[in-house]
């Protein structure tokens, strides 16, 4: 019975990292893009969330107090991050521009 | 998203204690009520008192999946509480009065009073109010650490 040589396996299926092509510069702008765009709808969907727990109290719907503090609490804390993360994008760009030439 | 999973929890535990404070309300209301049900003899019952059964929420389908197949999901913390069921307590006896002038007493002038002791509604309340507050902390402390971590590198 033959047996046959381990070699023989091609080594891009094993390790696809390897195979993994280079990012460019664009397309590490478009990546970074889409996840602002990404985080800015869930920040979005927090407030808006918020916003209509807020209305259904006033209305008189069925909602409980605290569930409407929560959902803003928690609109809050995601519209602070994006603040944070905003800070430090501008940080780090107005670090480059003051490079000097 | 997985940074409100503690907050989900806590929620919950309000939403459940909230219940349990309308249930003692009902019970609360409920002291003097003589006619809640009609038994099967065609007599008028007194109000029962209601309690409520909590159990831990279980996870989702998802969670279990994840722990099956090896991966990292959140099986050992749990989703919170939920109320299973709003009890009646069929163990304590009526309380019998006497007062023979009351429309729904019996032949002997006892009146079947509802098996509410206001005494015991109070301290269930003071336990639901203090469970509340025990939550809200929980909330807070936990908000406050998010807020923590967003100054990390300030």
């Amino acid at each position: 019975m033959a047996i046959h040589s381990i070699n023989s396996i091609n080594p891009g299926l094993l390790s696809p990292s390897l195979s993994k092509k280079q990012i460019t510069p664009s397309d590490a702008t478009e990546n970074f893009s889409q996840i602002l765009s990404k985080t800015i709808d869930e920040v979005n969907r927090a407030q808006i969330q918020s916003d209509r727990m807020t209305e259904k109290l006033v209305r008189g719907e069925n909602v409980d107090l605290h569930q409407v503090m929560i959902a803003s609490q928690k609109a809050s804390i995601t519209l602070q991050t994006t603040m944070e993360v905003r800070n430090k994008v501008v940080e780090a760009y107005q670090e480059i521009m003051r490079m000097p030439m | 998203m997985s940074i409100f999973t503690s907050m989900n929890t806590t929620s919950s535990a309000l939403t459940a204690q909230r219940l349990r404070m309308d249930v003692i309300s009902s019970n609360m209301a409920n002291v003097d009520s003589t006619r809640a049900t009609v038994n099967e003899n065609g007599e008028w019952e007194p109000y029962r008192r209601k309690s409520v059964v909590m159990e831990p929420k279980e996870a989702g389908f998802s969670t279990f999946l994840n722990t099956a197949i090896n991966r990292r999901g959140n099986h050992s913390i749990g989703q919170g509480v939920k109320v299973s069921k709003i009890q009646e307590d069929e163990n304590t006896p009526f309380k019998m009065v006497y007062d023979p002038e009351h429309p729904d007493a019996n032949a002997d002038g006892y009146v079947q009073l509802p098996n509410v002791d206001p005494l015991r509604e109070m301290v269930d309340l003071i336990s639901a109010t203090r469970s509340y507050e025990a939550n809200v902390t929980v909330f807070n402390a936990n908000k406050s650490m998010l807020m923590k971590s967003l100054e990390i590198g300030k």
